[in-house]
């Protein structure tokens, strides 16, 4: 195989994501870094179906299934307890947007704020998608969403929420999505050497459905999204040094981006529309570069 | 699992009782389903001998040298001798130049590996003997192809070559340069070692006659090839030097001293043969060709090679006569223009009435050749002059077989190789040994716009490194180390075959595929998402609807 | 040694956190029940109680943080009031179906708007319906002891339980009690011993989604639990006395035996209560107390006996769910419906943001209980203007 992804699967077949779901695809790989001494907490969101209704279950790892505003937290009391029964156990929460973004936003903040010794990982698929793909504060400017319809496409840019953890100043923060393997593969090894403190992975997850996107696209549209420097790779050390870690080579236009997925709709008929979000995508990416390129923030990064 | 009928059969607690393997069958989702095929890819169906290239690529990454020698040679038994001399249609096909910037995968380079790493692997005679003797007729590339095959399925085969040494054009046109006797020795070598009995210097057509070979053996495949050089058609013919024979000339040792300034009249292969040679023995060599660059037959390599050798090139320009005047030889050559295409599809030269002198050494003919079929009955020739031939080589005489340059005029060794083959296997249907044959490959090819060049390695592609030895005749490449054939190999997108890249294995967002030296797709919990064949590089994998396999 | 000290409710309540060995402490400061979790954080600083203290961002989360660490197998305390368990709530209800035995003590004050710290049991009475064992206490040493009781109970029926103390009357009132010895609370309570604690080695999914087909079953689990609670409350109930020297029951009698008239209160204002029975008494009123105490499970069987063939029953309700009557009031008149010889009872709401109900309030609810006929829907003591009366017909309307 040309790819260092391990073989052993820690997910069972019969998992009940769409067809094309990279939600699952990103459990999947996440879970083959990290191994089985671990336990997920799922609050609502997709995975909340995925894993199968009662009393079926597809991981193996024990997963704590909870209520939508707690995923960090509860895995802040699951480490606590685990510690207690002296336990190396990695407790991960693994949230949607929704979870993360919006209406786990405190939990996430108080756990990062606490440096709680967990790694988060939020898949974002960038709309509430298990309740009918409605808005969330992860939708980008000129989406398409059930509640942000063509007439009137997501008016505000996406919730920049790596430099919201950033300014909690844990020791890991990363984004990645499954387009990349490797990339994502480093990054789960970057997070679990960093244990001791929080660890937070934003990882883009294509929805089929939620995206107006053939199944069969799924990789390459998070693959654009990459690729165009609208979801760059890069991570973030104690909220101070930066490092990006795939460079894209300017093969893949915004257009080529946009087109794949019907929710772009309204921005590829407004021009307009499409400039903001392309001025955004570029300020955006020339910030990044230049936080890269600091020399005055460098941070002893753990082995991993 | 209980049924949980009861209240009672519940936990206390809510945990999970089972996996959802034993409860959700996902595969019922599916309306397409993925399957795994071997198809052809571009490159194996442009080659005319069918090699299937991304199998034996494939198996030499795995490291098996002799498996990958076996595929390749049930379809070409000589990649040492195609290896350097043909003109890769194959890599012209290749997916990876069509769909990238990348250029082609260097499959010659790769095969001309192949072809040295197993030069001391024996030819292998699998089949049982038949008792039966064939006769070839030709020890070009094509009669050594057909020998090859007609012996490895047990039968006893003689060749017979007029010249001294085997090898036709291999050895006698073909400069050193590009294919070194030795190396060409080293294969008939190998056929002899096989059984083969080659019986040189011996003319067919007086002593023995086809009839007398007729008689003696169970069915004959005449590869004489096509070495009677045209004549220009010029006042002054017989001042012109024949260029085939001063490469055969050349290929028996005999010194070349050309004079200081040559002419070289065509634009084919042979033409570019005979004015790199002269170059190459310091002279000053100019080829008069009278269309352009875009229509002339040579291969373009050979061509490219003449450029950088030094070699000039007069386009639109046709030798009208030549006089042996003091110093040398002038050449009244008239300029041409291009007109409509001609029967070739090229664009016809057409006079403009200017003409001038130019003043030469020596000047060479080389413009084109045909076949000698003077030993053949009337009745098998056609109007045209030339034998006919069905498929495979069939002739009206049921035990004869042709093929090579002597039925197409002069072409390639990879076509005279194919030739050679498929007028074996010919052979064998024939005498009721078909069933020693491997089945053909799939028809269907994979198309460009099925592939995935996304995750391919990006890398120009690899070429033969230049040999640092200069003389004249001492081979001018030398053939890649195998770190670099597999790091080539790397590049190709595999059409068609699995090549073990795990790419589907690690897109699949159900984990339905496991991995065992290649995909297993379980096809209970496969939700025909499609990701696999849209991700797989070379669409080894590709999706077929549900109700097509319910009514098949 | 046990100790006989001199505490505030809110100091007792860490105490029997601390007695009850919990590992996982997390709560979210709210007045009054501020002191709680700032003297557990001490002691768990100083290495006196072994525990790890989480200083969460909100009670929501405090409740969540406590769920998780049960989950995965330690034995959990938090503390709250007011807003906060009412933030609490939607996890309150996570964690009685995820069946973590919890232990919650609230500091019930009111619900605002209007700010209010003050006393009023709306808010954990706001939980009924949920399935948390509900306790409340009158007494410092209470506010202690019922911590260990909720532990011992709670985690053989793997249900959370929540203590009721009254905001500042009780909170922050001293009183001296006994601190009990930390080996005969070890002997009285045992280590917790989860049903599944999120072991790696056997990994099961915790909660997830549920369809019709299964829900009423793992439901009627928390019934049967819950109505196993009864009969545990009081075996644990009499083991505390043996162990630990205090029989609790969960309901308690005072001058009943040959009461005609009986007040029924729960929480610290029966004191009071206590008191004005007392000095009816001693005018020759036959008048007893019955306090609640097991709120949840309801003691249906101890109302039903204690109660019947009495002439008249006073509840006071510190709470008033609006449209109805007080809480307490409702669910005895419930219980006792159908029931041979079942008095009627008097619905009193008393006290609503920590207005106080003084020995003088009572018995001027008992007068008006003697001389009342009908006990009318609910009747409200203490509204300025106001006599003790049930809410004004509004004009027009015709009852």
């Amino acid at each position: 195989m040309r790819y260092g992804v391990p073989e052993a699967e820690f997910l069972d077949c019969g998992t009940l994501g769409c067809q094309g779901c990279a939600a699952t695809l990103s459990m999947r790989l996440v879970l083959k870094e990290i191994g089985d001494d671990a336990i997920a907490v799922v609050p609502a969101c997709c995975w909340s179906i995925i894993d199968g209704p009662w009393p079926v279950h597809s991981l193996k790892i024990p997963v704590f299934h909870t209520a939508f505003e707690t995923a960090a937290v509860v895995a802040a009391g699951i480490k606590a307890a685990k510690v207690r029964q002296g336990r190396d156990t990695t407790v991960i929460a693994w949230a949607g947007d929704g979870g993360t973004f919006d209406i786990g936003l405190q939990a996430l903040s108080g756990a990062a704020e606490r440096n709680e010794d967990i790694i988060y990982v939020c898949y974002d698929n960038e709309a509430y998608m298990n309740t009918g793909i409605q808005r969330s504060s992860a939708t980008p400017e000129g989406t398409w969403t059930t509640t942000t319809p063509d007439e009137h496409p997501e008016p505000r840019p996406k919730k920049d929420i790596m430099g919201i953890m950033a300014a909690h100043r844990i020791p890991y923060a990363a984004t990645a999505t499954t387009a990349y393997p490797d990339d994502l593969a480093r990054k789960v090894q970057a997070a679990m050497a960093a244990k001791g403190g929080m660890r937070f992975l934003h990882v883009l997850s294509a929805c089929p459905p939620g995206w107006k996107l053939p199944a069969d696209q799924a990789i390459e549209a998070m693959r654009r999204a990459v690729e165009c420097k609208v979801f760059p790779l890069f991570e973030i050390r104690d909220g101070r040094e930066y490092t990006i870690t795939h460079w894209p080579d300017d093969e893949v236009s915004l257009e080529d981006y946009l087109s794949l997925q019907g929710r772009f709709a309204p921005i590829m008929n407004d021009p307009d529309l499409r400039e903001t979000v392309r001025r955004g995508i570029d300020e955006r990416w020339a910030w990044l570069v230049e936080q890269h390129e600091r020399e005055d923030r460098v941070v002893e990064a753990p082995v991993g | 699992m209980s049924p949980l009928d009861h209240v009672d059969d519940y936990p206390e607690i809510p945990i999970s009782l089972a996996s959802t393997a034993t409860a959700l069958k996902t595969g019922g989702w599916r309306s397409v389903r993925p399957v795994l095929t071997d198809r052809t890819a571009p490159c194996s169906a442009s080659c005319p001998a069918g090699v299937p290239i991304p199998t034996y690529l494939h198996l030499i990454t795995a490291g098996r040298l002799e498996d990958a020698f076996e595929v390749f040679t049930a379809h070409n038994p000589f990649p040492r001798l195609t290896g350097r001399v043909c003109p890769h249609t194959c890599q012209d096909a290749c997916n990876l130049a069509v769909t990238t910037d990348d250029g082609p995968v260097s499959i010659r380079s790769i095969e001309r590996w192949l072809g040295d790493a197993s030069a001391h692997l024996p030819h292998r005679r699998p089949h049982a003997p038949t008792g039966q003797r064939i006769a070839v007729v030709g020890s070009g590339p094509a009669g050594m192809a057909a020998a090859y095959y007609l012996a490895r399925s047990g039968h006893d085969v003689t060749v017979f070559e007029r010249r001294q040494l085997p090898g036709g054009m291999l050895r006698h046109a073909i400069p050193d340069y590009r294919l070194p006797a030795e190396v060409v020795d080293a294969e008939v070598a190998r056929l002899e070692a096989m059984g083969i009995e080659f019986r040189i210097g011996v003319t067919v057509g007086d002593d023995p006659s086809l009839d007398d070979l007729e008689a003696q053996y169970a069915a004959m495949f005449i590869a004489t090839g096509a070495s009677l050089e045209r004549p220009v058609g010029i006042e002054g013919e017989d001042l012109l030097t024949p260029g085939l024979a001063f490469l055969e000339a050349v290929s028996r040792g005999e010194a070349v001293a050309p004079g200081a300034r040559c002419a070289v009249v065509g634009g084919g292969n042979t033409a570019m043969d005979v004015a790199r040679v002269l170059r190459r023995h310091g002279a000053a060599v100019t080829v008069l060709y009278r269309r352009t660059a875009d229509e002339m037959p040579a291969i373009r390599e050979e061509y490219l090679r003449a450029v950088e050798d030094g070699v000039e090139f007069a386009w639109l320009t046709l030798p009208r006569a030549v006089n042996r005047v003091a110093g040398g030889l002038a050449v009244t050559v008239e300029a041409m223009r291009l007109g409509e295409p001609d029967d070739s599809g090229r664009r016809r030269p057409e006079p403009t009435g200017s003409t001038r002198a130019v003043s030469f050494d020596v000047v060479f003919s080389a413009v084109g050749e045909v076949a000698n079929h003077e030993i053949f009955p009337e009745r098998l020739i056609g109007a045209d002059g030339w034998l006919v031939t069905g498929t495979a080589g069939t002739t009206s005489d049921p035990h004869l077989h042709a093929g090579g340059d002597l039925v197409t005029g002069p072409a390639t060794v990879i076509a005279a190789i194919a030739a050679g083959r498929a007028a074996a296997q010919s052979i064998d249907a024939e005498l009721g040994f078909a069933d020693r044959w491997p089945v053909d490959r799939p028809e269907e090819v994979v198309a460009s716009g099925e592939v995935n060049p996304i995750r391919r390695i990006r890398r120009l592609p690899a070429s033969d490194p230049r040999s640092a030895i200069h003389a004249p005749l001492a081979e001018e490449t030398l053939t890649l180390a195998a770190a670099a054939v597999l790091a080539e190999i790397e590049r190709c997108l595999s059409c068609g075959h699995c090549n073990e890249c795990g790419t589907c294995f690690v897109f699949c967002p159900d984990g339905a595929i496991a991995w065992e030296a290649g995909p297993v797709i379980d096809l209970d919990y496969c939700k025909g998402c499609g990701i696999c064949v849209t991700e797989c590089p070379g669409r080894a994998l590709v999706l077929v609807n549900e109700r097509d396999l319910v009514n098949a | 040694m046990p100790e006989r000290l001199l505490l505030t409710g809110n100091h007792a309540a860490a105490y029997g956190a601390m007695l009850s060995r919990a590992e996982v402490i997390s709560a979210y400061p709210i007045t009054p029940q501020t002191m709680i979790v700032e003297l557990l954080s001490e002691l768990t600083a100083s290495g006196k109680l072994n525990a790890t203290f989480m200083t969460v961002e909100s009670e929501h989360s405090a409740m969540a943080a406590c769920i998780g660490a049960a989950a995965a197998g330690s034995r959990t305390y938090t503390a709250t009031s007011g807003q906060g368990l009412a933030l609490m709530h939607e996890m309150l209800h996570w964690a009685v179906g995820a069946r973590l035995p919890i232990v919650l003590t609230n500091v019930s004050r009111a619900m605002a708007p209007g700010w209010s710290i003050w006393s009023d049991q709306t808010d954990i009475l706001s939980q009924r319906d949920i399935g948390w064992i509900t306790l409340f206490a009158e007494s410092v040493q209470e506010a202690q002891d019922f911590i260990i009781w909720a532990y011992r109970v709670a985690e053989q029926v793997h249900l959370p339980a929540m203590v009721g103390m009254d905001a500042f009357i009780l909170s922050h009132t001293a009183e001296p009690l006994i601190v009990h010895d930390q080996a005969a609370v070890d002997a009285y309570l045992p280590r917790f011993e989860p049903l599944y604690d999120l072991d790696p080695a056997d990994p099961r999914a915790y909660g997830g989604l549920v369809n019709r087909d299964h829900y009423f079953e793992l439901r009627y689990k928390i019934f049967e639990a819950m109505d196993r609670a009864r009969h545990l409350v009081v075996e644990a109930g009499e083991e505390f006395g043996e162990v630990l020297g205090r029989r609790y029951t969960p309901v308690e009698q005072y001058l009943l035996d040959d009461a005609e008239y009986v007040i029924v209160s729960a929480g610290a204002l029966t004191s009071n209560v206590r008191q004005a029975v007392k000095d009816l008494r001693e005018r020759g009123v036959k008048v007893g107390l019955l306090r609640l105490v097991m709120f949840r499970p309801f003691p249906i069987a101890e109302m039903r006996s204690l109660l019947s063939g009495r002439r008249k029953v006073a509840v006071l309700d510190r709470n008033m769910s609006p449209g109805h009557s007080g809480v307490f009031a409702e669910e005895i008149r419930a219980t006792l419906a159908g029931i041979p010889d079942a008095p009627p009872i008097y619905g009193y709401v008393v006290g609503l943001g920590g207005r106080d109900v003084r020995v003088e309030t009572v018995v001027e609810v008992f007068e008006d209980l003697v001389a009342r006929d009908e006990p009318e829907t609910a009747l409200y003591v203490g509204v300025k203007g106001l006599p003790i009366g049930p809410l004004r017909v509004p004009e027009g309307v015709i009852r």
